[in-house]
């Protein structure tokens, strides 16, 4: 979430109330709610690094808000974020460490596991799926998302086949 | 809707029980169906999914009566129909089955029009009857304006709603597609898949073989196939229901 | 119904050309057959035709000279339509060019009579001769000759012949042209012949001593023997010198009606079982090019009994579409047709088994046209429901390792894929093979057939011919034998005189009686046509025609015993001869071996060999003047005048043949775009142009028609041959008559069937390698 916030407020100086609209704005219901406390923690650590300036400004009858700016370093650091390409993917280590294990503890069917996890992954597809069709259509920022996550559970279930075939 | 106590028990559509297929083709003979059971009720979307080669295409031709089985039994709406023979078949299929595949669905010979009416007239309704129902089914899936064209004049995805009409224009019991949207772009899926369910909501009986997962969790109960044998039979709905508003785990952004 | 109409009408609309093609192509098939049955009707009921046309008589009194015959009383007798003439006859003697034959003229009008008018084939009938025209020139009359004398006598129209009436004063008459007429036929030796004057040159010729002729034609032809017993009482028994009948004269004409009639039933058949193969084939091609569509409809709710008749229907329809235009053509418009064929289709309708081969050809053709498209209809019905993502292709082998080589060396790319396209596998070479070569086939056992019979005038020496003219000398006012044939030899163009004698002879048990023959002596031998064995050599040897080896149940090196009058006769068969005549029961010896049993024996005629290229009738005339009028010269009779029709019937089937083998070759070349058509992608791929793509298909098309036409072209020889031995063995001429054509004719069948190919394919090679990538990936899948 830190770059995220950086990468907001290259644009203009915000308060944390407004970043965390910013932030429910343009990812959309796909991204769970942020935690409001959370983004003042993380506001917190990112001026103590000094990647942006806090600057109070005065509100009458309620306490200050402090609104945020980014810094030269802050800026580096969206540049740097930006330059960077993400890491391998993901593999689901905990499933795959509960199949490798089955067998030997003979507490759990490997078969019954996977159907398990795939009955759980097409409920989540059905979910994404409405989730897609309840979601405004020109959001492309948030169909994107969601499409994203569909490839990655088609990936996640054809690997269920995979493993399916492999140890049957 | 209907008195637990005194209701007659539904009659499945779909009934199956020990079928069975083996292929005879060059080298070792393969068997793609091994004794498999089945209930389908009506008004139900049944997505089958599986590897390929799993025999998922072959179950659902037993099912339509475009191959024998070797054994079993099958039952469609309580009729007994596993012996009967073609064209026995194919008077059956004429009213109550629609078949959708996912490629060659039109007669190529044959325009738009003729291609949706063909069945129409095959069950013995009259050309005005048949056109009219022509002209509304390709009104609802977008494709006013293209009744004369050929099939080979059309793009796959426009291909698949002409022959989705096709199998809907008799409003059959049943409708069987094998991969409808195994041949086409993203968009093109999207558009079956809508038009799925929204047949799907009127009531029609469904049953979809698919390796897509998008297009299987849009079923309301999806039957893993491998190696000839049903593997899961889930209904899909249940399960841990989401976080309010959101989807956990979907995006995890580092700190 | 309504749904199988309505595809069946789709397809139609899809395939219009091809439809076009079947309609003409059926059209032309049934036409051709029907000409050739015309053809053979004409050609096997001569006798018939000339009746039909000349109004003829069915019977003819001839009265003794001095009778009178009342016509009125004769026409009076129940049954007779009409009557020709009374004629007034006199019997005189007709010579041309050493030629001599008995004729009986009759006192004709210059208008030819209604009944019995006689034909004129040359020249122009009698005409009135100019009133101030007489007395001067040779010639004072005119007179036209019935056709089997005028042929006897090379008497041509323009040619003066020498009359001797019954008194024998000779008269010089003029031959203004010969007709054909319905009545017993010439034979040297046999009956008078007919010819025709005007009275005045009758009154001329004989004064006196004329007879009658009246002919009778009959409302009932059945009824004839009754009538000529009611005729012969209307004119006196004791008048009437002569009656003939009509089944006389139709057997007399005879016409080799079996041999034609052999040949037309055989080349017929095996057209119309060609043409039905080419149906299904081309059927079968186009089911197979449809399977995924059969799958579909399948998989929508037709039934297979639907599909089999969708596609029954639609194709049936238009074979009988064509047949019927064809049958409907040729009944309207055959007559129209210059030349022979038009003649032979104009005057078919009046011939007998005109209305059984009217009905029966495009009946059978129908027949089975429905049968080879009803079976291709069902195994179109039988089409699994399943379309299957990539249509079945078999397999081929893979490219050989010359193929490889031969694609390193530069051999053109086209050539090499050409041939592995035309060549696959080897089960699936050999059918479209086959399907191209029965045509042909067909065609070279018809063009066997053809030079066979053409081998009877060209070198009739091979076929025991060898002796153009006879020449028999009147005894005993004639020169004697030696210095006849000085005299013979003097002749410019006389390459041989052989002395010959033919007597009757019995046969062991007095079954039957054979021909024993002795021509030629040992210091000159005559020419025997030897085709198994060897030629006599020695005293006591002959050879023998095929018949009589098949009466004597005996084979060439065994003795033959035989009775020739009273006495025996024994002889070493040596050798088989070719033997036209007597149905081949014919022993040849020399003259020297018949003059040891008989000393006194001496040549009853003459065989003259003449040079090549002679002219029979020139040399018989310079025969005349310089033997004089003692000599008799008779032209060797040759069969092939009989089988002259058969060649008209052989070449119209060979049409036949040569479109059936156009249809196959198309189908195979629409067959091969098709499969070529999936490959289109994959070849650009590998980056041919598509010159050279339409090159591959051009050049797979020419190989196969190539191969075809060699196997076909070697079958053909082959069983041709053996099929016209057989006959001619079973004929009682002896196999060995077969004669194959020229090798330039059979490679200008090869080449023209390759040419054909290549032409047949270009059209649709240039369009399969120019259609767009666009258009075949739908179709590749």
């Amino acid at each position: 979430m830190r770059l995220a916030l950086l990468a907001l407020l290259t644009r203009s100086p915000a308060h944390g109330y407004e970043l965390k609209q910013d932030l429910e704005k343009l990812l959309g219901a796909a991204y769970p709610q942020p935690n409001v406390g959370q983004i003042y923690v993380t506001l917190g650590r990112l001026e103590k690094s000094g990647l942006i300036e806090g600057e109070d400004v005065e509100q009458s009858g309620r306490p200050n808000k402090r609104t945020y700016k980014l810094t030269a370093a802050g800026r580096e650091a969206v540049l740097a974020w930006f330059e960077d390409t993400a890491e391998e993917p993901r593999v689901r280590d905990e499933f795959f460490m509960k199949l490798a294990l089955a067998p030997q503890s003979g507490l759990a069917d490997p078969i019954a596991l996977i159907n398990k996890q795939r009955r759980q992954y097409l409920n989540t597809m059905r979910d994404l799926s409405k989730l897609a069709a309840a979601e405004d259509r020109d959001n492309k920022i948030s169909q994107l998302l969601i499409e994203g996550a569909m490839l990655h559970l088609q990936a996640d279930l054809d690997w269920l086949e995979r493993c399916q075939e492999e140890l049957e | 809707m209907s008195d637990d106590a005194t209701a007659a028990p539904v009659v499945p559509i779909v009934r199956a029980e020990g079928l069975t297929k083996t292929h005879h083709g060059e080298g070792t003979p393969v068997p793609a169906v091994r004794g498999v059971d089945l209930s389908v009720q009506p008004g139900e979307f049944v997505a089958v999914t599986g590897p390929s080669g799993a025999g998922k295409s072959t179950l659902l031709h037993l099912i339509g009566g475009l191959q024998r089985p070797d054994d079993g039994k099958l039952w469609l709406d309580g009729e007994r129909v596993d012996a009967y023979r073609e064209a026995r078949w194919a008077v059956l299929r004429r009213r109550s089955i629609g078949v959708v595949f996912q490629f060659f669905n039109l007669v190529s010979n044959l325009t738009v029009a003729d291609n949706v009416e063909l069945p129409a007239l095959l069950a013995g309704a009259s050309p005005k009857a048949a056109r009219d129902s022509r002209a509304e089914l390709l009104a609802e899936l977008g494709l006013e304006g293209r009744e004369r064209s050929m099939p080979g004049e059309l793009s796959g995805g426009e291909q698949q709603r002409v022959a989705l009409a096709r199998a809907l224009v008799n409003h059959p019991a049943l409708l069987l597609a094998d991969e409808p949207a195994g041949s086409l772009d993203s968009k093109g899926t999207r558009e079956v898949l809508r038009l799925l369910t929204r047949f799907h909501q009127r009531g029609q009986t469904i049953i979809m073989v698919t390796h897509d997962a998008r297009m299987a969790s849009a079923a309301d109960r999806v039957i893993s196939f491998f190696d000839g044998r049903i593997a899961d039979d889930a209904q899909l709905g249940g399960g841990r229901p989401g976080p309010a508003g959101g989807v956990s785990g979907v995006l995890e952004l580092k700190e | 119904m309504r749904a199988t109409l309505r595809w069946a009408q789709a397809d139609f609309r899809a395939h219009r050309g091809e439809a076009l093609f079947v309609v003409l192509a059926s059209a032309g098939v049934i036409a051709s057959l029907l000409l050739a049955g015309a053809l053979f009707g004409y050609a096997a009921n001569p006798w018939q035709r000339v009746f039909n046309q000349s109004q003829g008589a069915h019977i003819w009194l001839h009265t003794r000279a001095g009778a009178d015959t009342d016509a009125k009383a004769l026409a009076a007798v129940d049954g007779v339509a009409a009557l020709s003439g009374p004629y007034r006859t006199a019997a005189t003697t007709v010579e041309s060019r050493g030629a001599r034959a008995g004729v009986t003229l009759r006192a004709a009008d210059v208008e030819p009579p209604q009944t019995g008018r006689p034909l004129v084939a040359a020249g122009s009938w009698l005409a009135r001769p100019d009133p101030g025209d007489t007395g001067t020139g040779p010639a004072t009359g005119s007179v036209v000759l019935e056709t089997s004398v005028a042929r006897a006598l090379w008497a041509e129209p323009g040619d003066t012949v020498r009359v001797t009436g019954p008194d024998g004063a000779p008269h010089l008459l003029r031959v203004s042209g010969t007709a054909d007429a319905a009545e017993p036929r010439y034979q040297p030796g046999g009956a008078a012949g007919i010819g025709w004057v005007l009275p005045a040159t009758l009154d001329e010729i004989a004064r006196a001593d004329t007879g009658q002729s009246v002919g009778l034609r009959l409302e009932d032809p059945d009824d004839t023997d009754f009538i000529v017993q009611r005729a012969v009482t209307v004119l006196g028994a004791d008048r009437v010198a002569e009656v003939t009948k009509w089944q006389q004269a139709r057997a007399e004409a005879g016409g080799d009606d079996r041999l034609l009639g052999t040949v037309f039933a055989v080349f017929g058949v095996g057209a119309l079982l060609a043409a039905a193969l080419a149906a299904s084939g081309a059927v079968g091609a186009r089911v197979r090019g449809q399977l995924r569509d059969i799958a579909v409809l399948k998989a929508i709710g037709f039934t297979p009994g639907q599909v089999t008749r969708g596609f029954l229907v639609q194709h049936l329809a238009f074979a009988l579409l064509g047949v019927a235009l064809g049958t409907t053509a040729i009944a309207l418009l055959g007559a129209r047709i210059p030349g022979r064929i038009g003649e032979a289709a104009a005057v078919w309708q009046d011939l007998p088994g005109h209305t059984a081969l009217m009905i029966g050809i495009p009946g059978g053709a129908v027949l089975l046209i429905a049968a080879s498209t009803g079976l291709s209809a069902w195994r179109a019905g039988r089409v699994p429901p399943v379309p299957v993502a990539r249509a079945a292709l078999p397999s081929a082998a893979p490219m050989t390792a010359l193929g490889k080589r031969a694609l390193g060396m530069r051999v053109p790319p086209a050539l090499v894929l050409g041939w592995r396209a035309a060549f696959p596998r080897r089960g699936r070479t050999l059918v479209p093979v086959a399907r191209l070569a029965l045509p042909l086939v067909l065609i070279t056992v018809a063009l066997v057939a053809w030079s066979t019979l053409d081998q009877f005038r060209s070198s009739p020496a091979q076929v025991g011919l060898a002796a153009a003219l006879t020449v028999r000398s009147e005894q005993p006012a004639g020169p004697s034998d030696a210095e006849l044939e000085e005299t013979l030899a003097t002749v410019p163009d006389v390459a041989a005189v052989h002395p010959g004698a033919e007597m009757a002879a019995l046969v062991p048990g007095q079954t039957g009686t054979i021909t024993l023959r002795g021509l030629g002596t040992a210091r000159q031998p005559y020419p025997s046509a030897v085709v198994e064995g060897r030629a006599v050599a020695g005293p006591d040897e002959a050879v023998a025609g095929q018949g009589l080896l098949d009466l004597l149940g005996v084979r060439v090196g065994d003795w033959v015993r035989m009775t020739v009058g009273g006495r025996p006769q024994i002889l070493h068969l040596v050798g088989r001869t070719i033997e036209p005549e007597s149905g081949g029961r014919v022993i040849t010896t020399t003259l020297d071996a018949l003059r040891e049993r008989d000393p006194r024996l001496r040549p009853a005629f003459h065989a003259l060999e003449l040079r090549k290229g002679a002219d029979p009738r020139a040399v018989s005339g310079a025969l005349a003047t310089a033997a004089g009028a003692t000599l008799e010269i008779r032209e060797t009779p040759n069969p092939a005048d009989r089988l002259e029709p058969a060649r008209g019937v052989i070449g119209a089937l060979i049409a036949v043949l040569a479109l059936i083998g156009l249809i196959e070759l198309l189908t195979l070349i629409g067959t091969g775009v098709r499969d070529r058509g999936r490959d289109l992608l994959a070849l650009k791929a590998i980056g041919l142009t598509p010159r050279q793509i339409g090159a591959m298909i051009v050049t797979a098309a020419g190989l196969t028609a190539l191969v075809s036409a060699l196997v076909g072209t070697t079958v053909g020889v082959l069983s041709g041959s053996w099929l016209v031995d057989t006959q001619g063995a079973s004929s009682g001429i002896g196999a060995g008559i077969a004669q194959p054509p020229p090798l330039p004719v059979l490679l200008t069948v090869i080449v023209g069937a390759v040419l054909g190919a290549v032409a047949a394919a270009a059209l649709p090679a240039t369009r399969t390698a120019r259609r767009r990538l666009a258009d075949s990936l739908s179709e590749t899948l």
